[in-house]
């Protein structure tokens, strides 16, 4: 077991503590799936991280990118929205799934104005890592965050692949995979985003928020 | 010289008829900084002197800049410099854009696109990276702009972003946009992509944007400018009292307080108290709905919006249910005159059964906003409607349409104000059917043709400030002469907020004087409607203000937000700092400049264009041809003098004055108000001034 994996089972409150904590697991499916990573949640987005969670609070977000470009001058020296580590330009202006028939009404800045992101999870069983062919992934000791040894990338798009939420991006210029390392704990895009539509949160203050949001 | 970063390096070059598309370094250009200076470049070279708008010679050029798609604050601007149909002399003038464009044309690859020559059948480009393409757009045509643009992105991909123009720029009508997103519109020039069969450009960019300094100083420059900008125009007092602020004004757009909700929002989000230091509140600040739209825009509001790297959000994104009764979207987003322009052609209030006057105020200019913008009509700076209110108000709309049109006319919905009459005006006007249509050709072709007198041009509640036929845009009620000057530099309404967002910070009058000595001099801005006549310090602030608007259309910044010449922050005894375009352009590019030679590349480019009005309106005296104001302005409050309190009033010599001391301070003929060869020399223009002297007229 990795020390990461480890630091996530021995955490003081874990995942399913606070499942159980706000009452979630007892209200069934349908409210849970408003919570959990990669549901098709309309309002907010929780995300497990190494240490915690990033919150992306879509009824907060308008949608100005300054996450984008903040992540990746700071983390590559320019602005790209492919490797943004964040990645809201993708669902910007027709949602995740892009153009569909109802797209009036549908997600998005051109239907009814919900901005859905795709941010790294930092999963406890990173798809990413485990196949990546060269073990080019590995987790950071400060943070457990997963990130990539561009020394050992050999730029197959494994990875790519094979994330769920396709996360990691290849980096066109470099041929180089990349993906979000919570900048080893500054984590950027949640200081800089203008709403506060975004939050990097531990499990504890992630309860906090939630007893705050719904006033229980 | 190598371009180490800032700019994209290379320019796309797209000739419709022949269907030659090529690329061009953009060091040529790099005097020109980028957006609206490659776009006067382009037309200065290449366009010669006489082309009509649509004709096939013509150019369109989509111009961003070093700082656009770098992530600098408010840097998401798109410039697009072709002639103006609607402009007497059709001369050169720029049309913008916010939204994404911008940085996904940087990211594709690219500072500019130059378009000319005429497609042989209806098109659209597409731009994926190095892949460009002329595609068939012959099942968008006929189309408005938002199918378009859906349209096009179901074909190119959800993350592509794509600019169009509806059934207006293709009947090539005079007043049409050219749009992106749901509320970007850039009004003047859709018509010449319609000439050029170009019904869109569609744009995919997997590139990035090089910052050649250093990463974590270019980091904290950002967060050094997140702490001293404002709200919306650059207010920096709340507009209502709050306990953090030493100063509020009920005018500023910094407009969020305690109990001021997004209430449309998936749950309600108040917009709240906001202190200067709350980075991550900034976008809560301007709550623009309420200033549009009213009192009740509140409960529609489901968030703001805006452009790219901007943390300030001036677009209103609202949900009306009630829209779906005249056939629109119900999802509504839009700005300032993008939703009072179309509101400007009614009578006055709305009237919609089971609403109040408040509610049904939202409804009718959400509506007339979704339908023009789907058209893609522009309101010529809300002059169509008041020149459409003339014609009806003095018996020319009656006389001029035949009976059978003007019996055809639903002005019983317009008498009482039944949003439902903006389908059938701006179908009329979208597809130039019949003489109602003659408003989409702009006030000067207008005029000409339905015969109205000079009591239109003169009666100040028209606002039009010259015979070019453009309204004012922060005119003589800015500054008095400040304003008056700088709205007549221009080929269109003049589109410069460097002066406006100063004087509406909202401090109060004693702070913004101490402020403005420092910035150009004792003097330099009056008491509102109290004003004293031109000065040295005036003189430097006209000539400042235009130039920092040139700067930002070239850069691409946006002159709505910056220069950032004020701050919140009373530890800074609200300074700003107007050297940051420098800092963020150095850090970028690599290029060290200093603020003064950074406006001094600015100052080149706006001469340029001093030139190319000169060249296109074949004049020797551009004071006489084109500077002369409609009158109105010194004929005003006639039982008021100029310079007295409570008055906007201008003096014609003072006028004349202060054209006098602007030509020599920008190094004009002081006489003829056109560039002399010494300060075309110095700027690096000596071809020119050559080209000038050919024609006959380079007058010193």
């Amino acid at each position: 077991m990795s020390e990461t994996q480890s630091q996530l089972l021995n955490q003081k409150i874990t995942r399913r503590d606070f499942l159980k904590y706000t009452g979630i697991s007892a209200i069934g499916a349908t409210t849970m799936s408003w919570l959990l990573p990669g549901c098709a949640s309309k309002d907010i987005k929780v995300f497990e991280t190494a240490d915690g969670m990033i919150i992306h609070e879509s009824a907060r977000c308008t949608g100005c990118l300054v996450c984008e470009a903040t992540c990746s001058v700071g983390n590559d020296g320019k602005a790209s929205q492919v490797t943004a580590r964040i990645k809201v330009s993708q669902n910007y202006a027709y949602g995740p799934k892009g153009v569909r028939g109802d797209w009036v009404n549908g997600p998005g800045e051109m239907g009814n104005f919900t901005l859905v992101a795709d941010t790294c999870r930092q999963c406890e069983q990173p798809a990413c890592a485990l196949a990546c062919p060269e073990n080019a992934i590995f987790e950071h000791e400060g943070t457990g965050a997963r990130e990539v040894d561009p020394e050992k990338c050999v730029g197959c798009g494994t990875c790519v692949r094979a994330c769920p939420w396709g996360i990691p991006s290849l980096d066109p210029e470099t041929n180089v995979s990349t993906k979000c390392i919570l900048c080893h704990g500054y984590t950027a895009c949640v200081k800089d985003c203008p709403t506060g539509a975004l939050q990097y949160v531990s499990w504890d203050d992630a309860i906090q928020k939630y007893k705050e949001h719904f006033q229980v | 010289m190598a371009l180490k970063g800032g700019w994209a390096g290379t320019i796309l070059r797209v000739d419709l008829s022949t269907e030659q598309i090529t690329r061009e370094s953009t060091e040529k250009y790099s005097r020109y900084i980028g957006g609206m200076g490659i776009g006067y470049k382009v037309m200065w070279d290449e366009v010669p002197q006489g082309t009509h708008p649509y004709a096939e010679e013509n150019r369109i050029i989509f111009g961003v800049g070093p700082l656009t798609g770098t992530g600098a604050m408010c840097s998401g601007r798109t410039n697009i410099t072709s002639l103006l149909p609607s402009n007497p002399f059709h001369g050169v003038s720029d049309s913008h854009m916010g939204g994404h464009f911008a940085v996904e044309m940087k990211y594709a690859g690219y500072d500019a696109i130059i378009i000319h020559g005429k497609a042989k059948r209806p098109v659209w480009l597409r731009v994926v990276d190095q892949d460009v393409t002329l595609e068939d757009a012959s099942v968008f045509w006929g189309q408005g702009t938002f199918n378009t643009i859906t349209g096009i992105t179901a074909i190119m991909g959800k993350d592509s972003q794509v600019a169009a123009i509806g059934q207006a720029g293709e009947n090539q009508v005079n007043l049409s946009v050219i749009r992106t997103g749901p509320s970007h519109s850039a009004g003047g020039h859709g018509g010449v992509m319609g000439s050029k069969n170009l019904k869109a450009i569609g744009i995919t960019g997997t590139g990035s944007v090089k910052i050649a300094g250093d990463r974590n100083a270019w980091h904290k420059l950002n967060k050094d400018t997140f702490a001293i900008v404002g709200a919306n125009n650059q207010h920096v007092v709340p507009s209502t009292p709050q306990a953090w602020a030493e100063y509020h004004d009920p005018s500023s757009r910094w407009t969020s307080r305690k109990g001021l909700f997004w209430g449309a929002a998936p749950y309600p989000i108040e917009t709240g108290e906001v202190r200067p230091e709350e980075a991550n509140k900034i976008g809560y600040r301007t709550m623009k709905a309420i200033k549009d739209l009213g009192p009740a825009a509140e409960k529609y509001t489901v968030r703001m919006g805006g452009c790219a790297s901007c943390p300030v959000r001036c677009h209103s994104h609202l949900k009306v249910p009630e829209l779906a009764a005249y056939g629109v979207s119900t999802n509504v987003a839009n700005t300032c005159v993008g939703f009072s322009g179309p509101h400007g052609i009614m009578k006055g209030t709305y009237t919609i059964e089971g609403k109040t006057k408040d509610e049904a105020n939202v409804i009718g200019r959400t509506t007339g906003s979704q339908i023009a913008d789907d058209y893609g009509v522009w309101c010529n700076y809300g002059q169509i409607g008041r020149d459409f209110k003339w014609a009806i108000s003095h018996g020319y709309l009656e006389k001029v349409l035949p009976r059978e049109e003007y019996n055809s006319l639903s002005m019983d919905k317009w008498e009482k104000g039944d949003p439902d009459f903006f389908r059938e005006f701006y179908r009329r006007i979208a597809f130039k059917e019949g003489e109602l249509a003659t408003l989409g050709e702009g006030a000067y072709y207008l005029a000409r043709k339905w015969g109205f007198g000079e009591d239109y041009w003169t009666d100040k509640n028209n606002k039009l400030w010259t015979k070019l036929g453009y309204p004012v845009h922060h005119s003589n009620e800015s500054d008095g002469i400040v304003g008056g000057v700088i709205s007549s530099m221009f080929n269109r309404d003049a589109q410069c907020h460097t002066h406006q967002n100063f004087l509406g910070s909202g401090l109060p009058l004693n702070v913004m004087q101490e402020i403005s000595a420092e910035l150009w001099g004792e003097g330099a801005i009056d008491e509102p409607a109290n004003y004293t006549p031109v000065n040295d310090a005036k003189v430097r602030f006209i000539k400042w203000s235009i130039i920092r608007n040139i700067l930002h259309d070239s850069l691409t910044l946006c002159n709505w937000m910056w220069p950032m010449h004020v701050s919140p922050l009373k530890e800074r005894n609200y300074r700003g700092d107007t050297a940051l375009e420098s800092k963020f352009f150095a850090m970028a590019t690599g290029f060290k400049v200093s603020e003064a030679e950074l406006d001094e590349h600015a100052e080149r480019i706006f001469t340029l264009h001093r030139a190319l009005t000169a060249k296109q309106m074949k004049s020797t005296n551009l004071r006489q041809d084109h500077d002369q104001l409609t009158g109105w302005q010194f004929d005003m409050d006639p039982d008021k003098e100029a310079f007295s309190k409570g008055t906007i009033k201008l003096d014609r010599d003072d006028y004349e004055k202060a054209l006098t001391l602007l030509y020599r301070e920008m190094g004009w003929d002081e006489e003829t108000g056109i560039p002399t060869r010494a300060q075309l020399t110095k700027l690096d223009l000596k071809d020119v001034a050559d080209e000038l002297e050919r024609m006959g007229l380079l007058t010193a």
